[in-house]
């Protein structure tokens, strides 16, 4: 009996996008538009993700010009989950991984940086 | 564009309610970065996302409240059902009646959920789903009332054996009740929504009916001549209406199925299959469905009936009133009409809850036929509805 993925192709993308700079706080639509997930796809993964220990959230310190923001960054329980079910896909499979991952190697330079 | 956006903003804020209140944050996140997103279609697409979120949310919360509202209203049954004094036989069939029929219930929405899928999204189903599962628990919660009194030494004149045999059947029973409740309410159900919906309906409706025509299984006796006619005249009325519900509940699904089949919907899979196929395997399906239609009416007005006339029979020992009314009006007909004066004297309750016994196994008669019988006119009224759209178009298949 074959066993199943711990995390699926979406929550993988996910986890790809926190894993880049694991330190850095991100925000719901930077990694909406790094993943290429929908709001109704992204947040369910990041409620799991937060319900599992996973991955932190608070609400932004500072108040810059702008929306009042939800930041999230992984634990390093969930950094630890995510090196090793990254590691198990192989980087021609990552290469040839369905449309719904889209991991990039650097962040988007339309995004701002994070505090 | 921008009015919509408002109104999904506005309509997302409101929903926030819904949802648990350690959940309102990641609704607050998606409501704050919508700002961040491009006006028009994306920020439209990001705030439904929300809604989303939201309303998973909630679902999660009634998924849980389901299970704890199963969990309490399984302690209350067992609970009920535990008493009694130890080493009484009656006490050891309930509790093992109790767990197995809990067991049951709480294991087989897994094992058709792999088969059959969730239950079915839409309102009629959960409530059929929901329904089913109350009118069981309260079937064993006042079967082992009954028990408790009709097999305690010394009233057990049937013996053990009996007993013991008799509880087997009824756990099989309610084995298969369960499976037809939760199959016909599943995503992949062998029923279309709709009839199963119809065809429970009528079936509570003949079920009320029945009780209240015979609230012990058995007609009633008037004194008067009046009354008596009325009442002959009714019961003739009433096995006439339970005979036609399923008959109706059949013809109904056939037609249904032959409708869906003509505009190429599909509702189950054996309607898809008709219309694939061509009008003999359509006209299968048809019977199929119809005898689902007339199995699900069948079974409802059996475990309708079954749990009222029960429910009677588990009050007649603590409430003269109802004793003196049956004596009254049913004595003549109850197997155990001898015993009634002992009854309603000082003394032995024996041949007073032995009748009751009996009566109470009747149901379990009741509870095995009622469905094949209505699984059986079911499938008469499809075939009587293809019959008679086959006279109507005679080049139907052509």
């Amino acid at each position: 009996m074959g066993s199943r993925p711990e995390f699926s192709a979406q929550t993988l993308s996910v986890l790809a996008a926190l894993c880049e700079e694991p330190s850095r706080w991100r925000h719901g639509y930077a990694l909406a538009k790094q993943t290429g997930l929908k709001s109704g796809t992204l947040y369910p993964i990041l409620v799991r993700l937060a319900d599992r220990g996973l991955m932190e959230a608070r609400w932004q310190d500072e108040q810059p010009p702008g929306p009042r923001r939800h930041m999230y960054r992984l634990t390093p329980e969930g950094l630890a989950a995510a090196a090793e079910a990254l590691a198990a896909i192989a980087a021609p499979a990552l290469a040839a991984a369905p449309a719904g991952i889209r991991i990039r190697r650097s962040p988007p330079r339309h995004l701002p940086a994070e505090a | 564009m921008d009015g919509l956006t408002q109104a999904m903003a506005a309509l997302l804020r409101r929903s926030m309610a819904a949802a648990p209140a350690d959940r309102r944050e990641w609704t607050e996140a998606i409501l704050s970065e919508a700002a961040d997103v491009p006006p028009g279609w994306p920020r439209l697409a990001w705030l439904a996302g929300g809604l989303r979120l939201t309303v998973l949310q909630a679902a999660l919360v009634r998924r849980a409240g389901c299970a704890l509202a199963f969990a309490a209203a399984a302690a209350g049954v067992a609970w009920s059902a535990w008493s009694g004094p130890p080493g009484d036989p009656a006490v050891a069939i309930n509790r093992v009646d109790v767990i197995t029929v809990v067991v049951i219930l709480a294991a087989l929405p897994w094992v058709i959920g792999r088969t059959r899928g969730q239950v079915s999204a839409g309102r009629p189903a959960r409530l059929v789903r929901t329904g089913g599962y109350v009118t069981i628990l309260a079937l064993v919660l006042v079967k082992t009332a009954v028990r408790r009194v009709a097999d305690a030494p010394p009233n057990n004149l049937g013996g053990a054996t009996a007993a013991w045999t008799g509880e087997v059947v009824f756990l099989a029973v309610m084995v298969g009740y369960a499976a037809l409740i939760l199959a016909c309410t599943a995503r992949r159900s062998p029923a279309v929504p709709a009839t199963v919906a119809g065809a429970v309906a009528a079936g509570t409706a003949i079920g009320v009916m029945a009780y209240a025509l015979g609230p012990l299984g058995f007609p009633l006796r008037f004194a008067g001549p009046w009354p008596a006619r009325l009442y002959d005249a009714a019961l003739a009325m009433g096995v006439y209406l339970a005979v036609c519900a399923p008959l109706a509940a059949g013809l109904a699904a056939a037609w249904r199925n032959s409708r869906s089949s003509r505009a190429g919907s599909g509702f189950g899979p054996g309607v898809r299959a008709g219309v694939r196929a061509g009008t003999k395997p359509r006209a299968r399906a048809g019977l199929g469905q119809g005898a689902l239609a007339g199995l699900c009416t069948g079974a409802a007005a059996a475990l309708v009936v079954t749990v009222l006339s029960t429910a009677t029979i588990a009050l007649l020992p603590y409430d003269s009133g109802l004793r003196e009314w049956g004596a009254g009006h049913i004595g003549h007909w109850a197997p155990a009409a001898g015993q009634w004066g002992q009854v309603l004297g000082p003394g032995t309750r024996a041949g007073y809850v032995a009748g009751n016994s009996a009566f109470a196994a009747g149901f379990l008669l009741v509870l095995l036929l009622g469905p094949l019988l209505g699984g059986a006119f079911g499938a008469w009224g499809a075939r009587a509805w293809h019959v008679l759209t086959r006279t109507a178009q005679p080049n139907a298949s052509m």
